[in-house]
């Protein structure tokens, strides 16, 4: 594999005395979408929210090991938190946007981030993010209306283009298709497709077939553990672990 | 199958398809038997009843392609499930082809059935056939059983009944220079030593195809590489 992007070594986070990931040794490469898998309580939403700080939000949690991005330690004392979750953008299984207008979804996070120096500089971002969402076609005559006025699709897209407006590095998803109707999902997963040129996309999914259709890597996880990572097209057609093998047959292991 | 599927219907559905591509491969072993007597002792009834049972194996490949396609469709099968889904499509294709091959040998019979026959060549011939249903009787199994080692051993096979096709068509061809009048009587018997050549390609194909099921490696994108 290509240089990483996201590196973790040895990583384990407990909630409390409870193990809940094992040691696990990852490397994210940039600009591909990698795909994490694995039956519920698995650990792969664990391992998403561990790239961008999320455990911490939860008291009894810890993490132990390494995990860097370019480069950089994130569990570092130092780091800013802040800071860093603007680098990691999440998107959600639930479309989230603030009971705000559309364009103040999107606008929020350039100004708290002191991210645009005037008013027509601020339209200008708001404007691009929405286009890069494939969303701008669609609000661009209302963007004084409630955000989540709008269809479950456009809501989602609406929370990947407010994620997108600070310019992230990479972007996690955690099932950003499972409260979508297909069209809408596939609307998503072409945008997704688009956006790997740019971002680094951590996506974890309970549909094999979506998990197949838009990553480029895989992984796939089990009781904590992560049991392979692999090209998707080899995980999917061959995977190298029974364990994998059973899980995406849909057989008992 | 080691771990049953969570769906027990996809079991049963996969099952069905399998069962459906053994018994399609008897009836073409038993249509390749038939023909292949036919040379040697053509009756009319038997080129009928032939082309009767070539229907019947048209109609199940047409079923297990549509089963195969609906699996598919319905259960979006990965890995292995997905080549044991696909491949009945592919084994199924090429036993149509085989039981095509077993109906022209047929016809020619009732071609051969008023000419001299050539005993050596005959000889050949029916080794050849012999072989090939041999061959089609041990790959079903080795399909059915999962067995990479017999399809491979199959497949080594395949050398030795080219090989007979080139003798029969050399010593025809010789034949035909000593005796012109007779040229279509061994025209013929090359037509029929090439039907059963080409029945022991489709075999080596089913054998890839087991080869596949098993271990996802494509032997003809292989072979064709090398």
């Amino acid at each position: 594999m290509e240089h990483a992007f996201i590196t973790a070594r040895n990583a384990s986070v407990f909630y409390g005395d409870k193990q809940a990931l094992f040691n696990i040794d990852l490397d994210i490469a940039a600009n591909k979408v990698t795909a994490l898998i694995g039956p519920s309580g698995c650990g792969k939403s664990t391992f998403l929210r561990s790239i961008n700080r999320m455990n911490d939000l939860i008291q009894t949690c810890r993490f132990d090991g390494s995990l860097q991005i370019a480069d950089q330690e994130i569990y570092d004392p130092a780091v800013d938190v802040v800071a860093l979750r603007a680098q990691v953008g999440m998107v959600f299984q639930k479309p989230n946007p603030f009971p705000k207008s559309i364009f103040e979804n999107v606008a929020y996070g350039l100004r708290i981030h002191g991210l645009a120096a005037s008013k027509s500089e601020l339209a200008d971002r708001v404007e691009w993010s929405l286009k890069s969402a494939g969303l701008w076609n669609e609000v661009s005559d209302r963007l004084d209306q409630p955000g989540n006025s709008l269809s479950g699709g456009q809501q989602q897209r609406l929370c990947i283009a407010r994620t997108i407006a600070v310019e992230p590095k990479v972007i996690l998803m955690d099932e950003p298709c499972s409260a979508l109707d297909p069209i809408a999902t596939a609307v998503v997963e072409e945008l997704i497709d688009g956006l790997r040129k740019k971002y680094t996309i951590v996506i974890v999914t309970h549909s094999m077939q979506q998990a197949a259709r838009i990553s480029q890597r895989t992984a796939f996880f089990h009781l904590g553990n992560l049991i392979e990572v692999g090209a998707t097209k080899d995980v999917f057609t061959n995977p190298r672990e029974e364990q994998t093998q059973n899980y995406i047959m849909g057989r008992i292991g | 199958m080691e771990n049953s599927h969570i769906v027990s219907r996809y079991d049963k559905n996969l099952g069905r398809i399998q069962s459906g591509i053994l018994d399609m491969g008897d009836l073409v072993i038993s249509q390749l038997r038939q023909a292949t007597d036919a040379l040697d002792n053509f009756e009319a009834d038997t080129a009928d009843h032939l082309i009767g049972t070539d229907r019947a194996v048209n109609g199940m490949y047409k079923d297990i392609y549509t089963r195969a396609e609906r699996l598919i469709a319905l259960r979006q099968p990965m890995a292995l499930d997905l080549r044991q889904a696909l491949a009945p499509i592919s084994i199924a294709s090429n036993l149509e082809r085989i039981g095509d091959h077993a109906k022209s040998t047929a016809k020619r019979a009732r071609l051969l059935a008023g000419q001299t026959p050539d005993p050596a060549l005959f000889a050949v011939i029916q080794k050849m056939s012999g072989m090939v249903q041999a061959m089609l009787s041990d790959v079903l199994r080795a399909y059915d059983d999962s067995d990479t080692n017999l399809a491979a051993d199959i497949r080594a096979l395949d050398p030795e009944v080219d090989q007979l096709n080139k003798d029969v068509f050399a010593t025809a061809v010789a034949a035909i220079e000593k005796a012109p009048d007779r040229a279509e009587t061994y025209i013929h018997i090359i037509l029929l030593a090439r039907g059963f050549e080409r029945v022991g390609d489709h075999v080596v194909n089913i054998a890839r195809d087991v080869h596949q099921i098993v271990t996802g490696e494509d032997l003809k994108s292989a072979d064709s590489i090398n």
